[in-house]
């Protein structure tokens, strides 16, 4: 009866909060605010943070002159960094150059989708439509669980976090169609790059050789422009030679969308898992989309009946860490409202954003201030939406940026890389790095290497070595605490199965190979 | 990559194990990271090494055709030189220069399209970064003399 109650009461809260993001004036600043989000998504080293950042000015004046206050201020940010969500998504299949980090996992099949496989339009609505999906049960589940799941997150420690973070890394080794050598390779580098700068616990500058620049670290979306943007355009003009004209289908439409919507039928249950976890994965303190779309992906693969075709255009690669990326961004905003510690960095602004306008993050914030959470609440089912809608009837015009000629559209992706990787710190040096990297990407990729541990390492390098400091600190340096909870233990010893799988295939084919030659001696 | 891990290796030695005895916070100290994520590089490489060495010799080398490096080395130059550039004559006049170069060369564009292509994007470039995200990308030597760019 209890359960019922609280059921009826969160959807009487939450058609109140419909009423006040429905009115027009909210209603018209969701639409700008997704709307610039999508254009900020969309341009490379402008990221959803960053542009959140941006415009807090501006929701001062909305805060106080507005007719809706501090609901609508918030409205408009949250609709900045849903339209970056989506947009992100487009420069990385289709130039294959990540409009944000949280889409670096789609340069892995969606760019291959895009290009190799001609089918631009299916990956770009695959993709919307996944984020749609991953963001509607993460809001779902921010509507009825908020509260809880932020006090539950809270008990997820260090260990455990490391734990994750492990098995990321052994799923790409173990479950990896590459040489299980070169993805640990490709990972050490990463972990090393991502050590690259000032050790955040005592201060000493890592791997610097004295070098200013490189102090604060190597931030992980020039390297990944390089590897990704500038590989591929060396590799391309190797492969199919200088000026090639893509050919690729120009019929998009509701064919396509028809499509997506039968891929999408096969892989349902993969995006509903994936937004599910990704949505846990949101909520714990410190980890954004970013570190849940690398998670989404590494799940969706490590599951897949379709292994090889991971990272040759398997629309999975697309659909899974989309949806798990829109449903960790989702589910950032819920330590910062039920908690007041911002799940993200781009939560970290909007919590900024609440102490400019006058208020409290935390749990008062559900009585005290009860117009604002559900008014946000029901903005992040309508942002959504809008956003969706926008990048859906967009998709015609977007596919045809693939038919511009290579003349105009090569030199283009190197000056956007640039302003990237520049425009990240404004440093020439991002810039450096990003040439470099794309020098080794392509190296690697004649050497066949891969790259995705390569990029997953850098991205969560950072992270795992934090955490497993932290778990180290907590326990007084004794290594046990890794398998001292339950979760953190069965996590370790998946991991290690994972790490084992390639020498127990290594043994299996052997022992094949040896029986066929005896079978024909 | 055997020689970046030794280099790392060497470079945070240091305090590459865990060290209990207080100097760190949970007795890891700054190298232990790098050092073991080097360590990692060089094992694998070291397998990498042994297997290569074991496999035949496929007879088939990695540029093979004279394409092979010519082909990216005609994209891979003209980058280096316009990021060497860059903070000579600015941003956008090297963009204008980098796509003018590239429709004349290699999309054997009239000249009138190479001068439209090499002014318009430059423009639509500064609009967008500099004036609608003031996003402040680099100026020539003579931004500093008083010229806008």
């Amino acid at each position: 009866m209890e359960v019922f109650t609280g059921f009826t009461s969160t959807l009487g809260s939450l058609a109140g909060g419909f009423g006040t993001a429905l009115q027009p004036f909210n209603l018209l600043l969701l639409s700008i605010g997704c709307f610039l989000g999508l254009i900020i998504g969309v341009l490379p080293g402008l990221g959803g943070t960053s542009g959140v950042a941006i415009l807090l000015p501006i929701t001062v004046f909305i805060a106080n002159a507005g007719p809706g206050g501090a609901t609508s201020a918030v409205i408009f940010l949250a609709g900045i960094y849903w339209g970056a969500l989506f947009g992100g998504v487009i420069t990385s299949i289709l130039f294959n150059i990540p409009g944000e980090p949280w889409s670096v996992v789609l340069l892995f099949d969606g760019f291959p989708l895009a290009k190799r496989l001609g089918k631009p339009a299916l990956a770009l609505s695959s993709s919307f439509f996944a984020s749609f999906i991953g963001a509607f049960i993460a809001t779902v589940l921010f509507t009825f669980f908020a509260r809880a799941l932020a006090d539950v997150a809270l008990a997820f420690g260090p260990a455990e976090l490391f734990a994750v973070f492990i098995m990321s890394f052994a799923t790409l080794i173990g479950l990896g169609s590459e040489s299980p050598a070169k993805s640990v390779m490709m990972i050490g580098l990463g972990l090393l790059l991502a050590a690259v700068g000032f050790d955040t616990l005592t201060g000493a500058p890592r791997l610097t050789f004295g070098r200013v620049e490189i102090l604060s670290g190597i931030g992980f979306v020039p390297v990944t422009i390089g590897l990704f943007g500038m590989g591929e355009i060396l590799a391309s003009a190797e492969e199919q030679g200088i000026g090639f004209v893509e050919r690729l289908s120009a019929k998009v439409g509701l064919k396509d969308i028809l499509e997506t919507l039968r891929e999408l039928r096969k892989r349902i249950w993969t995006v509903v898992i994936t937004a599910v976890i990704g949505f846990w994965f949101g909520v714990l303190p410190g980890h954004g989309a970013t570190a849940g779309s690398f998670l989404g992906y590494g799940l969706a693969r490590q599951y897949s009946k379709n292994k090889a075709n991971f990272g040759k255009g398997e629309i999975t690669g697309i659909m899974a860490p989309q949806a798990a990326a829109d449903a960790s961004a989702v589910g950032s905003l819920v330590p910062m409202v039920a908690l007041g510690v911002p799940g993200s960095p781009t939560s970290a602004v909007i919590m900024a954003g609440l102490f400019i306008w006058g208020l409290q993050p935390g749990p008062l914030l559900f009585i005290d201030h009860p117009d604002f959470v559900w008014g946000l609440t029901a903005s992040i089912y309508l942002g959504h939406l809008i956003t969706f809608t926008m990048c859906l009837l967009a998709v015609p015009l977007l596919a045809k940026i693939m038919h511009v000629p290579y003349a105009i559209i090569t030199p283009f992706i190197v000056i956007i890389s640039i302003i990237g990787s520049y425009s990240l710190n404004n440093s020439m040096f991002d810039v450096f790095i990003t040439i470099t990297f794309g020098f080794v990407g392509y190296w690697l990729r004649k050497m066949k290497y891969p790259l995705a541990p390569l990029v997953v390492a850098i991205v969560l390098g950072d992270s795992t070595e934090r955490e497993l400091r932290k778990a180290l600190i907590a326990s007084g340096g004794s290594p046990l605490i890794f398998v001292a909870s339950p979760l953190a233990a069965t996590l370790m010893i998946l991991a290690v199965i994972l790490l084992l799988l390639p020498v127990v295939r290594n043994v299996r084919e052997r022992r094949a190979a040896r029986a066929s030659v005896d079978h024909a001696a | 990559m055997i020689l970046i891990a030794a280099v790392a290796m060497f470079d945070s030695r240091a305090s590459a194990l865990p060290d209990l005895s207080g100097r760190f916070p949970g007795g890891l100290g700054p190298g232990f990271y790098p050092f073991w994520s080097a360590a990692m590089i060089a094992g694998a490489a070291v397998v990498v090494i042994y297997r290569w060495y074991g496999a035949a010799a496929t007879g088939e080398g990695v540029f093979a055709k004279r394409e092979a490096w010519t082909a990216p080395l005609k994209i891979a130059l003209p980058m280096i030189v316009m990021v060497g550039l860059i903070q000579w004559i600015g941003f956008y006049f090297v963009t204008g220069l980098y796509m003018g170069f590239f429709a004349r060369f290699i999309g054997r564009y009239r000249w009138i399209w190479v001068v439209v292509i090499a002014v318009v994007f430059p423009a639509l470039i500064y609009l967008s970064f500099e004036k609608g995200f003031r996003v402040f990308l680099p100026k020539s030597k003579l931004y500093e003399q008083g010229f806008p760019l």
